[in-house]
């Protein structure tokens, strides 16, 4: 199962953007599901998410991630309402608990408590549609400017891992054929007979680690200035989505400066609809966020636009 | 040169000052929330480790040995991951930061964490991961700096302190961003909330060091007397 990477390669539009128009469009939405806290303005951005995880045909992946993100979403619903004394609107009278003093459960915490858990589930989609977006060796190759070093390590680690993966199922296949079996024993046991498939991969891979080093210094690593190469095309596509990227960043970043975008819980719910600028900063942000996955339906669709860019 | 030092201090700075800004109430960065607030922080700390590894000069012996590590490190969490919260990667990664130093341990945490996720998915914990695992490594290679002959005894209390401070680090992201108003009972709740996971990952580091630590250790020191090479400069 682990063989492969989380991210699979289909073709698809918003997998063949450039990986920074890719990474700024994340980032864009990762950011403005931090920053704003009107929970229109979150349910929006759910909403885009999920038409880009649809997009990238990756909605049985998103279930595995809400089924992650669940137990973190109640845990949210629970702390916020039995733990916070700073509303106003009191819809329950709890019992008395020695540490903590009266369990009073108020209607401001339980509403931001399930606005805060949709910021959770947006965060948590992002990072579902960045898994089947973005080749993790091509974000790697983007860094790989910057600080070639950690790069390399990483690159490295990636490459090591399926086959570690690999190398581990062949070491309890051994150890199995030797008669040690992995599923009986008490819970001690079983973790001693684990961790020691570790210590024998860890003393066969620390070989090969130095075989790697020697290849590295054959092929000249470290003997001069290095160069660099990327293959990625910058396209008419990879501007597109920056812009969008940008515009919904700057509408986003000039509404919560105005008051848009962030909503007043305590002590008392404030008003969800502050004007039409609530509506039309909204309105900016999920256009400018819209663009890719606009694009990727057009790209599908419709031969034109698709020779276009 | 010159401004190649200055970029520690310089980013020291800007934490200190979005921290001071934060409290100060009525201004941009206070306004942005903790949410994004604690993100950037953190965004920063990993740069400023991640620029201190570029720095120094690194042979290809020592990339090659710290990515096998990190990897070794990453697949740990594989055979592992039926059970509740026991990985050996807490374990891992300290015993590479006592024997290989403080920078190859936090090379070793953060690429574990960050490859790992790589097949488990990426999630906003990802950087907390890496910093939290990063740091586990670098203070390891502290202890060792501190007090060379720590045996058994010490490096398993230290195992055991990195199993709440590690979930304790993992927290402080949830706290920051979801629970409002940040205050004592709310921090003591999420913190209550997360106790068991956290004993039970301390207990599983405790028991992985004694059993396994003394061996895994042989083993990293074995290979670190590989790594260091003397040229020896004329031999006529």
């Amino acid at each position: 199962m682990l063989d492969s990477f989380f991210y699979k390669e289909k073709g698809l539009f918003l997998q063949n953007l450039h990986p920074l128009a890719a990474l700024v469009y994340l980032g864009t939405l990762l950011s403005l599901a931090l920053l704003f806290t009107n929970p229109l303005y979150l349910a929006g951005l759910l909403c885009l998410v999920f038409l880009a995880v649809w997009s990238v045909d990756g909605l049985p992946a998103w279930e595995g991630y809400l089924k992650m993100g669940l137990t973190m979403m109640v845990l949210v619903m629970l702390v916020n309402p039995l733990m916070v004394r700073a509303g106003e609107t009191i819809i329950w009278y709890g019992p008395r608990v020695p540490v903590l003093g009266r369990l009073n459960i108020s209607l401001e915490a339980v509403y931001y408590g399930a606005a805060m858990s949709v910021r959770l589930l947006d965060v948590i989609s992002v990072f579902c549609l960045y898994n089947l977006m973005v080749h993790p060796d091509k974000a790697l190759n983007l860094f790989s400017r910057l600080a070639w070093r950690s790069t390399m390590v990483i690159s490295l680690a990636t490459r090591m891992f399926p086959s570690m993966v690999r190398e581990l199922a062949n070491i309890r296949e051994v150890q199995q054929m030797r008669g040690v079996n992995f599923q009986q024993g008490k819970f001690g046991e079983k973790v001693k007979k684990h961790a020691s498939l570790i210590n024998i991969l860890l003393l066969s891979s620390l070989e090969d680690s130095l075989e790697i080093a020697e290849s590295m210094q054959a092929r000249a690593f470290g003997s001069g200035p290095r160069t660099c190469y990327s293959r990625s095309l910058f396209r008419p596509r990879d501007a597109l989505c920056l812009a969008g990227s940008a515009l919904a960043l700057g509408a986003g970043i000039w509404g919560l400066l105005h008051g848009f975008g962030v909503y007043t819980y305590y002590p008392r719910l404030g008003y969800l609809l502050q004007g039409p600028g609530t509506v039309l900063v909204l309105a900016a942000v999920l256009l400018g966020l819209s663009i890719p996955v606009v694009l990727s339906w057009g790209w599908r669709h419709w031969p034109y636009l698709k020779s276009k860019i | 040169m010159r401004g190649r030092k200055l970029i520690f201090p310089l980013a020291l700075a800007a934490i200190l000052v979005l921290l001071i800004l934060s409290i100060q109430g009525r201004n941009i960065v206070a306004r942005q929330g903790w949410g994004m607030l604690s993100v950037e922080i953190m965004v920063i700390a990993l740069a400023l480790c991640y620029w201190g590894f570029e720095q120094g000069r690194v042979s290809s012996r020592e990339v090659a040995l710290i990515a096998v590590l990190g990897a070794v490190a990453a697949v740990g969490r594989v055979p592992f991951a039926a059970l509740p919260n026991i990985q050996p990667v807490t374990f891992m990664v300290i015993i590479s930061g006592f024997v290989f130093g403080s920078r190859a341990g936090f090379m070793t945490g953060s690429t574990a964490a960050l490859v790992s996720n790589f097949f488990l998915g990426q999630g906003p914990w990802t950087p907390w991961q890496m910093f939290a695992w990063g740091l586990a490594g670098v203070t390891a290679g502290l202890i060792r700096m501190v007090f060379p002959r720590t045996g058994t005894a010490g490096m398993t209390v230290f195992c055991i302190i990195w199993g709440y401070l590690y979930g304790w680090i993992m927290n402080l992201w949830f706290w920051t961003a979801f629970v409002q108003p940040l205050n004592w009972q709310s921090f003591a709740a999420t913190y209550a909330a997360s106790f068991w996971f956290d004993t039970f990952h301390a207990a599983g580091n405790a028991a992985f060091y004694l059993f396994f630590g003394a061996s895994f250790k042989k083993i990293l020191a074995r290979f670190r007397r590989k790594l260091e090479v003397n040229f020896i400069e004329s031999i006529e």
